[in-house]
């Protein structure tokens, strides 16, 4: 119920701000949240921009398991916590926001599953704050817990969302009888595009060997690996924007004006872009895949991986999305 | 340790949703190359149900501590277990650095043994193939073998070849601005073979050649 309110206060700010510049929106849900807290809050919330260590003070584990700094959502009054992810929001889309909601969501029903574990559930996501919230200067906006890391670099209208790491489990769950997915589209829209790939290209794409998790997950900041896989050049017009519409479950996670950005960033890289698929070619209707995938460009890397803890690996998934040329958004702060 | 205990210790442990790694060792190598030193990262996952082994591996003594000879030698029975040649010829893998988490976060399947290594590549022609083997702990191995994209502008990777569980890596490459670091006096590689051969007939031919001209001016009229 708490969450649903917050989520309602969170639409309502979202409208009411419809007409200022994407910059103040977010610097003002920044300051409006920070004006919420006390004294020993602001200190706890608060880091230099260049911390390092703090940048890189994320997982896809438990809280339980790595610990994260900041404030989390458990130790916030209801009116601290909505204005918590009324900044969240701001400095996302809609959908990604959405899906933001549901990997939490997913969160809890993993601690209704496990006889309410205190490992998991909504109270467990912490925010920070590196540097000060501007509609100019450069800041950051961290917020994650188990199976979630943003990390938002926000520079006036421009905003990079790299590195995140997404995940879910259970990857597949019903709420009031609807059925939710929260990274439903990464799985569907990657077997689309691998099933509109002809007998040369699968043979491309397919790897021959197991993937049994991330390659570059935490800890491997700023990394290249050599690409494998079909490369985009070699694909269809129709092929290519497929794998577009993919990216964009990732590059459209952050506030619109900076995915149309990043979008074009990676269109104009497309034909230097690869695509590499691991593991079984099928899934059941309405099922997630455990196949790991990968797209790889020269500012991109997309990882897909299923895990098997838990059984059944299409419901146990991790994610990362890296721009191993702009972790943290280094480019722009350095302009 | 026995395949049966091993089974035992697996089967013992219940597979709950939770969020660790279960009853795998994750075994992830990221290669780091240049033209005369390769450089690598290891980084070792036990999971859960797997860990009993591992610590049994490292824990020579059975006091339940890691001890930094323990860790040492542990870390040399990896690199051991790993195989690396060039071009057909086996180079040795030289510890560099060694990070081993707390037991706790090894025995909830968090915690990674880090294992930096090197080795000295030696001189070869423009076409290199680098071979990656790990055999460690293979019943319970999960592999990731990858290669960075090189610094080096002159290293141009070919192809990358693996087996299904990525125990085995081949890296095929191509480098430009290498002279080949083999002595002169080493013949067994084939290629200066023939520089060799043409060198003594070319003083064969000139020993000749003087020996005639030499015979040719004794008869002369000067």
């Amino acid at each position: 119920m708490r969450t649903i309110r917050a989520c309602a206060v969170v639409l309502l700010s979202l409208s009411a701000s419809l007409a200022q510049t994407v910059s103040s929106r977010i610097a003002g849900s920044a300051n409006a949240f920070l004006a919420t807290l006390d004294a020993g809050q602001r200190q706890r919330v608060l880091f230099a921009f260049d911390d390092a260590q703090q940048r890189a003070r994320w997982s896809n584990l438990p809280t339980s398991m790595v610990r994260r700094a900041g404030l989390s959502m458990g130790e916030l009054s209801a009116a601290q916590r909505s204005a918590a992810l009324a900044l969240v929001a701001s400095v996302l889309s809609p959908r990604g926001f959405e899906k933001v909601r549901q990997i939490m969501e997913g969160d809890e029903t993993l601690k209704h599953n496990e006889r309410n574990s205190a490992m998991f559930g909504q109270d467990l996501y912490y925010i920070s704050i590196l540097g000060t919230p501007s509609p100019t200067v450069p800041w950051m906006l961290q917020f994650g817990g188990h199976h979630l890391a943003l990390n938002v670099t926000i520079a006036g209208e421009r905003g990079v969302l790299t590195p995140t790491l997404t995940g879910a489990q259970p990857a597949l769950y019903a709420v009031n009888g609807k059925t939710v997915r929260p990274l439903g589209q990464e799985s569907d829209k990657a077997l689309a595009l691998l099933n509109a790939l002809d007998e040369n290209q699968r043979k491309q794409a397919i790897l021959s060997f197991r993937l049994a998790d991330l390659v570059l997950g935490p800890g491997q900041d700023g990394k290249t690996i050599v690409p494998e896989g079909l490369k985009a050049s070699a694909m269809n017009q129709r092929q290519r924007t497929m794998l577009l519409d993919v990216i964009s479950e990732w590059a459209g996670i952050v506030h619109e004006s900076a995915a149309e950005a990043r979008m074009a960033e990676l269109k104009a890289d497309i034909d230097e872009t690869w695509f590499a698929w691991s593991g079984p070619v099928t899934a059941a209707a309405g099922s997630n895949i455990t196949a790991y995938y990968r797209i790889q460009g020269p500012h991109l890397v997309i990882e897909y991986a299923p895990q098997r803890l838990g059984g059944d690996p299409s419901l146990h998934v991790h994610t990362m999305y890296r721009d191993p040329t702009n972790d943290y958004g280094k480019k722009l702060a350095a302009q | 340790m026995k395949p049966l205990l091993v089974a035992a210790i697996l089967l013992s442990v219940p597979a709950p949703a939770i969020a660790h790694r279960l009853d795998e060792y994750l075994q992830e190598t990221l290669l780091s190359l240049g033209k005369t030193r390769l450089q690598a990262e290891l980084t070792l996952t036990p999971g859960v149900a797997v860990y009993p082994i591992v610590a049994a591996d490292i824990d020579s003594n059975r006091d339940g501590v890691f001890s930094e000879s323990e860790q040492r030698a542990y870390a040399g029975r990896v690199l051991r277990d790993l195989s690396l040649t060039i071009d057909g010829h086996p180079v040795t893998p030289r510890l560099v650095a060694l990070r081993f988490p707390a037991v706790g976060e090894m025995k909830a399947g968090l915690g990674a043994i880090y294992i930096e290594f090197q080795a000295d590549l030696p001189g070869g022609g423009p076409a290199r193939q680098l071979v990656f083997e790990n055999r460690h702990e293979s019943r319970l191995g999960a592999y990731l073998v990858n290669c960075l994209v090189p610094q080096d502008p002159g290293i141009r990777i070919v192809s990358q070849n693996r087996n299904y569980s990525q125990s085995v890596y081949r890296l095929d490459y191509v480098q430009t601005g290498m002279r080949s670091a083999a002595p002169p006096w080493e013949w067994s590689d084939g290629r200066l073979l023939p520089a060799g051969v043409a060198l003594l007939l070319l003083a064969r031919f000139a020993f000749l050649w003087r020996r005639r001209r030499v015979a040719g001016c004794s008869t002369c009229v000067s």
